[in-house]
């Protein structure tokens, strides 16, 4: 494939996942959905069984208000809204975190809501260092690994465990990677750049390492030539294509991230030198600088900050999921810590059944301003 | 035009429970104020934080939580979270978050004041946000975290990794206590206040289960005013002595068949969620006068912490309300509602909480179906008095009685 064709097949992947779906399970294939933020997606993986992301899509919200309040996320209310509409059908199984008190909720609603597709949850220590909290990881994963084998039939192996996590160690190295290259193309898109991490969340981790292996051999050095003004992008997701459209329009260019839904899967590599299922929870042990994940300091603070300098951006764009309590409480001290290195920091809410983007692009407009 | 005459009030009985419980409410203030003005460090604590470690180890705390409230409720609650929202914090999230880190950073507030915190305690067993809102003191006041992670749990009993988790932290927090402030613990004194969290709680359930006599011997709002005590102080003697009066008079009350109810209670109603704060005389007349008396909340059970060991403490604090799952929190309820009686459920939507209200819908229809009683919910918050409508919260409750209205009729029928 060359390049264009690269991009088309990532493009392809995030924007119909219903199709990547489909065609897995017309393939034999067993699937199983994996809620926000942190899955063990490796032990799936290592069962045989194609992990598939539901990270809930921009639409309007019916069916699911009959379980949450309005003032849960849209990502958790989205996910539920696919969930009964039937989105979701064929799927063996959904694990869902339990990583902030929406997706807990998101857990409890859906073994009503979507009775046809099992609830699996995944329950995360906050304290998850030492040998106290890396047990209760693993019993987590161990408890994950029996709902997995009730509700696909499928067998747990610990050799394939090992196998699985070089496959994500793998990709991981390739994400990373790209993302450092992507400063040096300005002419990716804000939208191809999300198409690039989004897509992965669709597709079997060999084939998309295999896409961004290529696409990095074909880029070469790159350069950063080009006019636009490089930013920094946090938040829990920032996929929405009229919002990217913005960023190009305006010409914004997001030289690194620090978005949940992209490099911040990618930072932490399992282990070797352990046995696998206790590798894949020292794994969790050593993530952090992500706002669902407990840190007494708030490390990721800085870690914002400091990036954001290193990679060369003139400001930070907070890309504020609204009604999520992890991210808001961090956004007024993460003004702060950017603002004491002397960068500047821009606030766009976000929904996923917001439709009118004219608020973000006046908002976008200035903060452009101030950059250059 | 006849002279005013202004109506003296009774000085309180100090043998009264009401009159105890408010010393012990008042005291939880003044002994930390009186302990940081002596230099010794004290802590702010999250409510469902083990009141055991503390108490044991003689370590003075306050309650941020109980202060958002008496500041709520004392009027002060939309200026504090102005303050917070000027700072950038979202008005999405909890009321109490903000209120607390608005008075962090101001230091004093005339509606209820506490001294700031040379250290923090926070317990997960309430919810996520509190680990968010402690972070966010630790690193603006900086000072220590001690965070005592208990996981909401989606199965229905405890599993002996998630106590083996608990147990672990426990006693990596007894540790860091000790190291922070010097002082020791001693099995001795753990018994000692063991027994006292028990007594406390058992005449806590008690005296809340004399809801089960038609009329109840009390007005339910008043369990909200006495829950203070069982937040702060259970562990000590006094509070199970007060507790313990409480039960006395609301079974003299049933004995005598007085109620501190004032008026006929027509209807009989479980009220879910936390008190609108701001509201709370609004809330309160609402049910009144209409005869609709609030004879039990999950806060009945949420406090009965009854154990015989370390192991059962641990157990019974990873069974606290909002780390449970849908099936045992509705099955909680359940009990609750049938064993006072219970017409009709009430449910506040409380803005502030999304762990508490986020799958309350689904858990309020199987209360409903399993108890065969009408529920209706309305749009609130604990503390911030902006997310509250009277004229909605009038209105629901005005349907909530006519259902039950019409389903005595059916019954006479």
């Amino acid at each position: 494939m060359n390049t264009q064709e690269l991009f088309e097949t990532f493009r392809d992947a995030a924007a119909h996942p219903k199709k990547q779906l489909d065609a897995y399970l017309a393939a034999g294939e067993k699937v199983v959905l994996t809620a926000p933020v942190y899955v063990p997606e490796e032990i799936i993986h290592a069962m045989g069984l194609v992990p598939m992301g539901a990270w809930g899509a921009d639409l309007p919200l019916a069916r699911s208000k009959e379980y949450f309040p309005a003032f849960i996320c849209s990502i958790m209310q989205s996910i539920l809204e696919l969930g009964i509409r039937g989105e979701y059908d064929g799927a063996s199984a959904i694990v869902i975190p339990s990583l902030c008190d929406s997706l807990k909720c998101l857990g409890e609603n859906w073994k009503y809501a979507v009775p046809t597709i099992p609830f699996i949850p995944m329950t995360y220590p906050q304290n998850r260092w030492g040998e106290v909290g890396t047990a209760f990881t693993k019993a987590g994963y161990e408890r994950v690994i029996a709902d997995l084998e009730k509700a696909t039939g499928a067998k747990f192996d610990e050799e394939k465990l090992t196998a699985s996590i070089r496959v994500y160690n793998r990709h991981n190295d390739a994400m990373r990677r790209l993302a450092a290259a992507l400063p040096r193309h300005p002419e990716v898109t804000a939208r191809q750049r999300s198409d690039l991490f989004k897509s992965a969340f669709f597709m079997k981790k060999e084939t998309h390492t295999a896409l961004v292996e290529e696409l990095l051999g074909q880029w070469g050095e790159g350069s950063q030539a080009g006019e636009k003004v490089p930013v920094m992008t946090t938040g829990i997701l920032c996929d929405s294509p009229a919002l990217l459209d913005i960023f190009d329009e305006l010409g914004l260019r997001i030289v690194a991230d620090d978005v949940a839904a992209e490099s911040r899967q990618y930072r932490t590599d399992t282990p070797d030198g352990l046995a696998p299922l206790d590798a894949l929870s020292e794994k969790f042990a050593r993530m952090g600088l992500c706002s669902v994940l407990y840190h007494p300091k708030k490390e990721r603070l800085e870690y914002i900050a400091k990036t954001a300098k290193e990679k060369g951006a003139k400001g930070v764009i907070v890309v504020l999921t609204k009604f999520c309590d992890p991210e808001e409480f961090d956004y007024p001290l993460l003004k702060k810590a950017c603002s004491a290195t002397g960068l500047p920091v821009a606030l766009v809410e976000v929904d996923r059944q917001m439709e009118d983007f004219e608020q973000a692009r006046t908002l976008l407009e200035a903060f452009k301003v101030m950059l250059v | 035009m006849a002279e005013e005459v202004k109506q003296v009030r009774k000085p309180p009985d100090p043998n009264s429970a009401k009159y105890k419980l408010g010393q012990i409410a008042a005291k939880a203030y003044t002994d930390v104020i009186e302990a940081k003005a002596r230099g010794e460090k004290i802590g702010w604590v999250s409510s469902n934080f083990p009141v055991e470690i503390p108490e044991t180890l003689g370590i003075p705390v306050c309650y941020p939580e109980n202060q958002a409230a008496a500041i709520a409720a004392r009027g002060g609650g939309e200026r504090l979270c102005q303050e917070a929202e000027g700072d950038g914090y979202s008005n999405d999230i909890c009321a109490y978050a903000r209120i607390s880190l608005a008075y962090a950073k101001l230091g004093s507030a005339p509606e209820q004041d506490m001294p700031l915190p040379d250290f923090v305690l926070c317990c997960s067993n309430i919810c996520d946000c509190m680990i968010k809102w402690y972070e966010n003191l630790s690193r603006e006041l900086n000072i220590p975290l001690i965070m005592l992670d208990i996981p909401f749990n989606p199965d229905y009993e405890v599993s002996d990794a998630e106590v083996a988790y608990v147990k672990g932290q426990f006693l990596a927090a007894i540790r860091q206590m000790e190291e922070l402030t010097g002082k020791k613990w001693t099995e001795e004194k753990f018994q000692e206040v063991m027994k006292n969290s028990c007594r406390t709680s058992r005449a806590w359930l008690e005296a809340t289960s004399c809801a089960k006599y038609t009329p109840s011997p009390f007005n339910g709002f008043d369990l909200l005013n006495h829950m203070a005590v069982m937040v702060t102080a259970r562990g000590k003697a006094e509070a199970a002595d007060a507790m313990e009066t409480l039960l006395k008079e609301y079974q003299e009350n049933h004995e005598t068949g007085k109620s501190t109810f004032r008026g006929e209670e027509k209807y009989r109603i479980m009220f879910e969620g936390i008190a609108c704060w701001p509201w709370l005389r609004v809330t309160s007349t609402g049910l009144k006068s209409r005869g609709i008396n609030m004879v039990t909340t999950i806060y009945a059970d949420a406090f009965g912490f009854i154990y015989d060991d370390f192991d059962g403490m641990i157990r019974a604090y990873c069974k606290v309300p909002n780390a449970i799952n849908l099936e045992l929190a509705r099955d909680k309820r359940v009990k609750l509602c049938k064993a006072n009686s219970v017409e009709g459920l009430l449910v506040h939507v409380n803005r502030s909480c999304k762990l508490w209200s986020g799958f309350m819908n689904e858990m309020s229809r199987q209360i409903g179906a399993e108890c065969d009683i009408p529920v209706v919910s309305f749009d609130g918050d604990q503390a911030d008095p902006r997310n509250f409508s009277e004229a909605q919260y009038d209105t629901r409750v005005q349907g909530l009685m006519e259902i039950m209205e019409a389903r005595k009729g059916g019954e006479g029928a």
